[in-house]
């Protein structure tokens, strides 16, 4: 399988999956993240849900340990943390929250020229198991973010993990719908 | 020949040696308080006259962001601006934001002693760490270690202030269209008219080097709109001038078959002018632009003195003979216009005593050029109106005057249909003086709306010796608005002290804060139980150390980027005192905000009402004094002519005419501003010349055929010119051109009734 694809030109392999992508109108996940913080001495850990609609929506619903809601759609971020006013963000004022979005969102929506809007895209892998490197072309978004890996089985994504410039890392591990 | 080239060479020499100014600042009169005059001096000349407001529209939003991200970089290498932003930079520049940040602790209100104790940063931690664990990470971590207790985000909150902007692909659009927004300040002063070419030179072509597409530009600004009405009215003027010269000298030359008669109008036309501006020059110190462009419509009037000389020749006659004719009706013509204009000299409106002067010296140099130089030309060049035709027909036209009484009744129904009126509505609007179209006015506020620009015509202003004692007088009214706001009297306050503290502020929020062992202790306790490392917090003991002896920021520390383009209009130091102003948003009741603001020290003005009251109170008065004039100009008819019926029926034509002008506009729904005082002083003075030429005594069919036939030459020139005016772009120029269309037309015909001889006893004879 993995010499067969990678006898294919990358690129075909690449457009292969995301046209797969594209043609997934919902989907939901339940989600386990790791934040690894310099400046703190233990790892952050939430757990939650994740749910995608076609074309542009994205919400992302922590559980524990700080219940937060966090719902994107098109270009406005809403943000409701426990029991405050929700914050809302254009996310063409905030480059660095639009290319953690863009990276998750344009993967899921299949969108490829979304994801090279603000990264260098390269994948491993066949379709049935796959891994994309996002590397920010955009030196704002590269300030903040040195690299951000998306792995997968076919339309199932298995993995996000970003790495920030400062040697932060949020790794969100992704598994079928509770 | 010599003469026009001598008089063209006489006026050339007196405009390269007058100052023209251009500044309204200097035609319209002063304020009637300190803080008027210094608002309206700001409004015409200040900070806010180099302010320019770009829009962008007309494409995607990814092409408009584009554009502007490629105009700004190109406007910003042109040298032409002290400031060009358009949003890229994320409001504040990053040298800006480490002003900011760096006297954060000094600036933000947040300072207080209890915010460095150990419970206070505990609480400060532990948000930081529910923020480093929420989804908002990135946002939290930028300023997290350094500033806990979060005083750089409140400022920068302040900051972001009443703009209402989105951001689209980084860079500001309108709120609610796709239109990109770019705002700058100028280098030149908007009053710079070379300055502001180049300005707008730079626009364009960084604009077309852009290549736009589909895009439209919207250059929007004080300075922009002073320079696109000069131009627009430069090129009305140019297209209209060679038209009505080219109208007017088809009509001498069929009048007169010569095209000398040209040149001899421009001598005392040309030299009327040029002694005009001459004696404003000597008696003013400058010439304002607006009373020589008003000046010369007056001196219109001249244009007719040599068409009456020539006109009223016999061929082949001497001077003297042709002199000895009409040398009364001239002279008195020419007198009583001169009083007329006189009245203007007395008005007390700087702009209208230049325009009074300019225009009667004009008058009296232009007569008596007119009078005593142009007889030898006339002779020398023969000139003369081509032979007399058929004198049965000229009888007929004067048959016309039977209808005199319908005349008297016209008058008499302009006269009621004007009191049915209520009147003549007297416009008092400075906006009515402005030649910017209404349309662009629109558009301005739109961007200014979108830009958060300040643009409160309502203000209250605070007074003192230097740029600290005003915002500590801000400082003092800060509870006053607090409650204002709670009231619902306004919606907030735009004033320099709410971005800028007072040194007397910053200096007391500094011994606020903790000794540098102090503080590390504290962290370490507060620290407690929280998984931070050690020395996390570390840049923020060590910043709040070098705040201890920071220095106060102050105004003057402020220079350029967009702080400064927040502060300059808030406060700003004229002659010896500093000024701060003090701009209400979304005001709800401004008699309360008014008497709050009184009660407080502060000086209240409705910038508005203020300007309008200024317009009202002087055009009033100009009303009065032109009445004045006219009634001085009565006197002097009614000695010359000493017979009352005539002085009644000269006074009645040219009443008349007044009255119909008058009557016609106010119908029509038109305001009469400074525009039509001109105008109709205009009128009046044609209208002199025709009923004064029409009633001389004792004349044979023959010299009444050249005088009805000279001031239907004169009438129709007039026409003509001010007929083209009546259709042109400028909304100045289109009303000065309505009014005199009218007036000139129904003081012909009001003088060829009411002054003429009845035609009885020659229809006896006949």
């Amino acid at each position: 399988m993995a010499a067969e694809s990678s006898t294919r030109r990358p690129e075909g392999a690449i457009d292969e999956l995301m046209q797969m992508l594209a043609r997934v109108p919902e989907s939901s996940a339940s989600f386990a993240e790791v934040k690894v913080i310099a400046m703190l001495t233990r790892p952050l850990h939430a757990t939650g849900r994740l749910l995608y609609r076609r074309p542009a929506h994205l919400e992302k619903v922590t559980l524990e340990p700080q219940p937060e809601r966090l719902v994107v759609d098109g270009n406005r971020l809403t943000l409701t943390e426990a029991n405050e006013t929700p914050r809302i963000i254009d996310l063409d004022a905030e480059p660095a929250i639009r290319a953690l979005v863009d990276a998750i969102r344009g993967t899921l929506s299949g969108d490829l020229a979304a994801l090279r809007r603000s990264y260098a895209v390269t994948m491993e892998g066949g379709v049935s198991d796959w891994r994309l490197t996002l590397t920010p072309s955009d030196p704002g978004v590269a300030r903040l973010v040195t690299r951000t890996t998306i792995a997968g089985a076919g339309t199932a994504l298995r993995l996000v993990q970003t790495t920030q410039a400062n040697g932060d890392e949020i790794r969100m591990t992704i598994g079928p719908a509770p | 020949m010599a003469a026009l080239a001598g008089a063209a060479l006489l006026t050339g020499l007196v405009f390269s040696h007058v100052e023209i100014h251009t500044d309204m600042t200097d035609f319209l009169p002063q304020g009637r308080s300190d803080a008027a005059r210094l608002m309206l001096q700001e409004l015409r000349s200040g900070v806010a006259t180099s302010l320019v407001m770009l829009g962008i529209e007309g494409s995607p939003p990814d092409a408009l962001a584009r554009i502007s991200r490629d105009v700004t970089n190109a406007l910003d290498r042109s040298g032409q601006f002290a400031f060009v932003s358009n949003g890229a930079d994320r409001l504040l520049g990053s040298a800006e934001q480490q002003l900011l940040f760096s006297h954060r602790y000094l600036l933000s209100s947040v300072t207080t002693p209890e915010a460095f104790t150990v419970p206070a940063l505990h609480d400060d931690m532990q948000r930081l760490l529910r923020g480093l664990q929420s989804s908002a990470a990135p946002l939290v971590q930028q300023f997290g270690s350094a500033d806990p207790p979060g005083a750089f985000l409140a400022i920068a909150r302040d900051w972001r202030g009443i703009s209402k902007m989105r951001s689209v692909h980084g860079v500001w659009f309108a709120p609610e269209r796709d239109r990109a927004l770019i705002l700058a300040r100028t280098h030149a002063g908007g009053l710079d008219i070379a300055g502001q070419d180049a300005v707008t030179a730079a626009i364009r072509q960084a604009f077309t080097d852009a290549e736009p597409g589909n895009a439209r530009l919207l250059a929007i600004g004080p300075a922009i709109f002073a320079r696109e009405a000069a131009h627009a009215m430069r090129s009305d003027v140019e297209t209209l001038s060679i038209a009505s010269v080219i109208l007017a000298a088809a009509l001498l030359l069929w009048r007169f078959r010569s095209p000398w008669m040209l040149g001899i109008i421009a001598v005392p036309v040309m030299l009327g002018i040029a002694a005009g501006a001459l004696v404003v020059q000597l008696a003013f110190g400058f010439v304002h632009g607006v009373a020589v462009g008003f000046g010369m419509t007056m001196l219109g009037v001249t244009v007719d003195y040599p068409v009456l000389l020539v006109g009223h020749r016999k061929q082949g006659e001497a001077a003297p003979a042709t002199l000895r004719r009409i040398g009364q009706a001239f002279t008195l013509s020419v007198i009583t216009a001169a009083l007329g204009l006189t009245g203007m000299l007395f008005s007390g409106f700087p702009g209208l005593s230049q325009l009074g002067c300019f225009s009667v010296v004009g008058v009296l140099v232009a007569a008596s050029v007119t009078r005593w130089l142009l007889p030898r030309l006339i002779v020398a060049a023969d000139l003369a109106p081509v032979a007399a035709e058929d004198p049965a027909r000229l009888l007929r036209v004067e048959r016309l005057r039977a209808w005199r009484v319908w005349g008297v009744g016209a008058c008499a129904v302009a006269g009621a249909g004007l009191l049915a009126m209520g009147g003549p509505r007297l416009q008092s609007e400075l906006a009515a003086l402005s030649p910017v179209p209404s349309a662009a006015l629109a558009v301005d506020a739109e961007l200014r709306g979108e830009l958060g620009a300040p643009d409160a015509m309502s203000i209250a202003l605070v007074r003192n010796k230097d740029a600290d004692s005003v915002l500590r007088a801000e400082e003092e009214l800060l509870p006053v608005f607090d409650a204002l706001i709670a009231q619902g009297v306004l919606g907030g306050v735009e004033i320099a002290a709410r971005y800028l503290p007072s040194a007397a502020t910053q200096l007391a929020r500094r011994s606020d804060l903790p000794a540098p062992d102090v503080l590390a202790t504290r962290v370490v306790m507060a620290q407690e139980g929280l998984p931070f490392r050690e020395g996390t917090f570390r840049p923020f003991i060590d910043d709040v150390a070098a705040s201890r002896t920071m220095a106060p920021l102050l105004a003057s520390g402020i220079i350029g980027g967009l702080i400064a383009e927040r502060l300059r209009p808030l406060i700003f130091q004229r002659g010896r005192d500093w000024y701060g102003v003090i701009a209400p948003s979304d005001l709800r009741q401004p008699e309360r905000f008014a008497a709050a603001m009184r009660a407080a020290g502060a000086t209240y003005l409705d910038v508005t009402a203020e300007a309008n009251g200024i317009v009202a109170e002087y055009t009033n008065s100009a009303w009065r004094w032109v009445g004045l004039g006219a009634l001085a100009a009565l006197v002097a008819i009614a000695a010359g002519l000493r017979e009352p019926r005539r002085v009644v029926r000269v006074v009645g034509a040219i009443a008349g005419a007044v009255l119909m002008t008058i009557a016609v506009l106010t119908a029509a729904g038109v305001r009469l501003s400074l525009i039509h005082i001109v105008s109709l002083q205009f009128v009046a003075g044609v209208g002199l010349d025709y009923a004064l030429f029409f009633a001389r005594r004792q004349l044979d069919v023959e010299e009444r055929a050249r005088t009805l036939r000279t001031l239907v030459t004169c009438n129709a020139m007039t026409l003509l010119t001010f007929g083209l005016l009546a259709v042109c772009r400028t909304p100045l120029l289109r009303q000065i051109g309505i009014t005199v269309v009218i007036g000139a037309l129904a003081a012909f015909v009001f003088a060829f009734l009411f002054a003429g001889q009845r035609p009885r006893a020659t229809a006896e004879f006949a």
